[in-house]
């Protein structure tokens, strides 16, 4: 049996066709932007364009740290907590993401190789919901 | 632009609520404390107070938003003046000085009440209120469950990985700050503590431990602060601000504050926190080499290590060998935080920028006992708050 799931907020990433988070960027100076902006933050751009623009794929771990505690509301987990690793990561697409491992923090090093995965984050009411995260490549 | 002078200085000492240093009081008792203790200091009664500006918070009490230096007044005696409320999170303290200093410096007034205090909610600070996806802080905590000390864990994660940065040495600065703190009458710890201590201590956020992060605290800190003319009426040795400074963010900041952020091309850093000092610096014409003493914020023992590298205080990649030289002590060549810092004292927030004016006064007028900086002249001190706030300002005798 398959649990029904859905995303632990809609509209921020997707899991058909390989993981990724929905953003933007702004083709008149590459920056890019996760969630989407409404417009561009550069202050030496030329002028905005932001375009809808998708991040997933590799990318290195720039650093990680451990949540040891349960973090407080509104962070939603399954009991009994298990501490779990955060990783900031450099994707190879120029967006620097922070997302939680799949992977156990006694796996993780800085400058490891990880993918863009969607996962379960937390269930309720007999439903699984999901974010994006990263496992080790 | 007129000079600025520190005249008085006060604080309640740090505690938790229910212990025996500030049991139940509420924010404006603590405040009253403070401030009662810093126009005694200054020789200036409540009715000569022309303008105050006050640290704000949404933690606790007064007005359903936390410190409002409206109560404050009100508390002390209701006298018309104007009152300013300063919110930056961790930085309002420092904010809420440099306002008071440029009302002073602008000649708009000739003696201002500055005042922060708190009484703060128990275990981590819940950074989000709201449950909506338009406000990034949520998503952060919803989708990933980011707390505060992760995001310091995270810098200092990545320092272990660039200098070779050790447990042992993140926990010898705790050892450093607490043994300062002997001897504090603020100071809410006021105990030394051993590196097994600490090293034994549980972690709050890998790599960083209990003993290494600053706890919440209930406190108050108040400063009274006028133009010179002024400050001759009052006392003929008075303490200058060299200057003060307010900064927040750069687009290039790359530190993980929101979701995601362009990679950089260069180092990630507070990018905040050295606009505010940098500008402290040219604005008072002093550099690194001239300062005493730096009070900084040390949230956790990785910004003891951080922070003077990236103002120029020390090299970069230099402050483990400074500290385990005794350097960092209050009778090395760069002293940090004298006090004790926020490992020592816990984070009363709004409070923290006007404790540290306290300190730095007493320490350039050689009143801080044990933990003195011997000959004190110059000192920097330095708040960063929620939101890309920092503040610096730089005292001298
Ligand atoms: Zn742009």
């Amino acid at each position: 049996m398959v649990e029904s799931s859905q995303p632990c907020v809609p509209g921020l990433f997707a899991a058909d066709g390989g993981a990724r988070v929905l953003g933007s960027r702004c083709t008149a100076c590459g920056t890019p932007y996760f969630p989407k902006a409404a417009s561009c933050h550069n202050p030496k751009c030329p002028g905005s364009k932001m375009e809808p623009c998708e991040f997933g794929g590799r990318g290195k771990v720039w650093s990680y740290s451990v949540a040891d505690f349960p973090p407080p509301p509104p962070h939603k987990h399954d009991k009994p907590f298990k501490p779990y690793a955060i990783a900031v990561v450099d994707l190879d697409s120029g967006l620097r993401l922070v997302g939680q491992m799949v992977d156990p923090p006694s796996a993780m090093s800085v400058g490891a190789a990880v993918e863009l995965v969607v996962d379960t984050l937390y269930h309720e009411e007999g439903k699984a919901f999901t974010t994006w995260k990263f496992k080790l490549a | 632009m007129q000079d600025v002078a520190v005249l008085g200085v006060g604080l309640h000492r740090f505690g938790k609520t229910g212990d025996d240093v500030v049991g139940n009081k509420s924010v404006t008792e603590l405040c009253r404390h403070a401030v009662d203790k810093a126009l005694e200091d200054a020789g200036v009664s409540w009715r000569q107070i022309e303008a105050v500006a006050a640290a704000s918070s949404r933690f606790s009490g007064g007005k359903g938003w936390g410190l409002n230096g409206n109560d404050v007044v009100e508390d002390i005696g209701s006298t018309g003046i104007p009152v300013f409320n300063m919110s930056a999170g961790c930085a309002a303290g420092g904010n809420a000085f440099n306002v008071g200093y440029s009302l002073v410096a602008g000649g708009m007034y000739d003696l201002v009440l500055v005042v922060g205090g708190e009484v703060m909610p128990k275990g981590m600070i819940q950074t989000s209120g709201v449950e909506e996806a338009t406000d990034p802080e949520f998503l952060r905590q919803r989708c990933i469950g980011f707390p505060g000390p992760s995001f310091w864990a995270t810098l200092a994660r990545r320092r272990m990985h660039d200098y070779g940065t050790t447990e042992e040495q993140f926990a010898s600065v705790t050892v450093k700050a607490r043994k300062c703190s002997v001897g504090n009458p603020y100071a809410r710890f006021q105990k030394e503590i051993t590196l097994a201590d600490v090293l034994a201590s549980p972690y709050v956020s890998n790599p960083l431990r209990l003993f290494e992060i600053c706890p919440v605290s209930n406190g108050a800190a108040a400063a009274v602060i006028c133009s010179k003319r002024k400050a001759r009426e009052f006392t003929k040795k008075p303490v200058w601000v060299a200057s003060s400074a307010v900064a927040t963010l750069t687009f290039e900041d790359s530190l993980p504050r929101g979701l995601a952020g362009p990679v950089p091309s260069g180092p990630s850093f507070h990018t905040e926190v050295k606009g505010a000092v940098t500008r402290a610096f040219e604005r008072a014409g002093i550099g690194p080499k001239d300062v005493s003493f730096t009070e900084l914020q040390d949230n956790t023992c990785y910004y003891e290590l951080a922070f003077p590298e990236e103002w120029g205080l020390c090299e970069p990649g230099e402050s483990e060998r400074l500290v385990a030289a005794g350097e960092t002590t209050p009778t090395g060549r760069m002293p940090i935080n004298p006090s004790g810092g926020f490992v020592s004292f816990g984070e009363a927030t709004t409070a923290m920028g006007v404790f540290q004016i306290a300190e730095v006064t007493w320490q350039l007028r050689g009143q801080s006992g044990a933990r003195q900086v011997p000959g004190a002249k110059v000192g920097l001190a330095q708040t960063n708050g929620l939101g890309g706030n920092a503040t610096a300002a730089i005292l001298k005798r």
